[in-house]
């Protein structure tokens, strides 16, 4: 579904990605993990069209990006860091407005339908900008799914969330597994761990070691997820 | 354009959602139109057709910190960044947002209009004529908040943006002519768009179009450049926006 060949992106004299190879699958579901300017979210916003690489290709379903990037805009979707919804629309609204952009034919019937996903319906009418963290989280997501987009990018979905937001956000992403393929960055190892097919590290601007969970623990010699990861990402000075 | 229209329809509702757009944009130029007529100032800029027009300016350059504050807040918010990765084409950003201020403007040409009436101004051709060429006239307006917005971050934006409202208050000649003071003053008033816009609209409301033309060469000089420096930063913004 998706692949990248030799992906660099430099940003005056920092090398923020090297070399990136990388495949993912149709359906999968995988994540990026890394400690602060490891290179996730540059390598999201090359994948999503947000940014130029500086060299290097990437194919999506065997389409250079960099040939048909608005071909490729209709199959995918994303939802930023920030939660990137506009404050004076309702929650409705602003499903209307995203649907609006995607021009979705019955856009009523496809807004009511993420409404009743994302139990949104209690608070479809209230603006956008009073909601809590959580709420804004799950509209964020709600609004990346207007298009039924066959690619999802998910930069740090329940970052600041609480707990029971942040569980019942992985329940969500749960169920669009093996539907649409995600590609999802994060700082919490738990929730790598979990939601995940696949993990890839990312250090210092390069994908240091890739696959499941199980394999990375194998693989670092460490008894769990999270030690394993301290020892990949820090190449055992830890 | 379906696109274009969606986005300025939700352009106008977080602009009309709040309250202060209403208040700076209709309320106070109506206030000032009517209080400044109560006091029968014996000074030809404030007999009613020509405040009308100075008025009516005025109105615009609240246009322009909303549009400015409107840009910079989607920024901010990453929206646009949301955007980017969607089908939306550049040029559909910028035409939402010249759209989106439209019924603003018309409504705010129509209530002055109206209120000048009520004051004294005789209903004559000119004025529907005026409501036209308002429209064209606060699209500079609309050009010069898409380029604030693209410039500054969304907590500059009011700041920033409230200087071309000072500016089109003491450089347009809406409350006094810029020969009464001379020298570099009337200088900077010649040189800024703002008293053209004024002179253009006195003109069509008073049917005097002697120096109009010289006003509208003036004015579309200023209006191209500042629409392609608009659509120019405006892309530039959303690339670095992109790193």
């Amino acid at each position: 579904m998706i692949k990248t060949v030799n992906l660099c992106k430099n940003f005056k004299d920092k090398k923020a990605v090297i070399d990136l190879n990388l495949e993912i699958k149709k359906g999968e579901l995988f994540s990026l993990l890394g400690v602060n300017g490891a290179g996730k979210t540059t390598t999201i916003k090359m994948l999503s069209t947000l940014s130029n690489p500086s060299s290097g290709d990437i194919f999506i379903k065997g389409e250079n990006l960099k040939e048909n990037p608005n071909k490729i805009k209709r199959i995918m979707n994303l939802s930023p860091q920030e939660t990137a919804i506009a404050p004076n629309l309702t929650v409705k609204e602003n499903l209307l407005f995203m649907a609006g952009v995607y021009q979705i034919k019955d856009k009523t019937l496809k807004v009511n339908k993420l409404l009743n996903t994302f139990k949104l319906e209690e608070i479809q009418n209230k603006k956008a900008g009073i909601l809590s963290g959580g709420q804004k989280r799950k509209l964020s997501i709600a609004l990346a799914l207007t298009n039924d987009p066959e690619i999802l990018f998910l930069d740090e979905p329940t970052l600041g969330l609480d707990v029971l937001s942040r569980r019942e956000l992985w329940k969500t992403i749960e169920e669009l597994k093996g539907k649409t393929t995600i590609i999802l960055t994060t700082h919490y190892l738990e929730e790598a761990e979990s939601l995940s097919d696949r993990i890839g590290i990312m250090v210092n601007g390069k994908l240091s070691s890739v696959g499941t969970a199980k394999e990375l623990i194998a693989l670092s010699g460490e008894k769990d997820f999270e030690n394993a990861f301290v020892k990949i990402a820090t190449g055992g000075e830890l | 354009m379906k696109r274009t229209l969606n986005f300025a329809s939700r352009n106008i509702k977080e602009l009309i959602r709040d309250p202060l757009s209403s208040i700076f944009a209709l309320v106070l130029p109506l206030f000032l139109l009517w209080i400044f007529q109560q006091f029968k100032i014996p000074n030809e800029a404030y007999i009613i057709s020509n405040f009308t027009p100075g008025i009516i300016v005025f109105g615009f350059s609240f246009i322009t910190m909303f549009t400015a504050v409107l840009v910079s807040k989607d920024r901010s918010s990453s929206l646009l960044l949301r955007l980017s990765a969607s089908p939306m084409k550049s040029y559909e950003y910028v035409l939402g947002y010249f759209l989106s201020s439209m019924p603003i403007v018309v409504i705010q040409i129509v209530l002055f209009i109206l209120l000048a009436m009520i004051l004294g101004l005789n209903f004559s051709v000119n004025l529907l004529l005026a409501l036209l060429v308002g429209v064209v006239v606060s699209l500079l307006f609309i050009a010069f908040g898409i380029l604030l917005g693209s410039l500054v971050g969304d907590k500059s934006a009011p700041g920033v943006a409230s200087v071309i409202v000072q500016l089109v208050a003491f450089t347009s000649g809406m409350w006094f002519s810029s020969d009464m003071v001379g020298g570099f003053f009337a200088t900077l008033c010649n040189a800024l768009p703002f008293k053209y816009c004024v002179d253009i609209l006195k003109g069509i409301i008073n049917g005097n179009y002697d120096n109009i033309l010289l006003a509208f060469i003036v004015f579309f000089a200023y209006l191209i450049v500042v629409t392609l420096l608009s659509v120019i930063f405006f892309n530039k913004s959303l690339k670095s926006d992109k790193k």
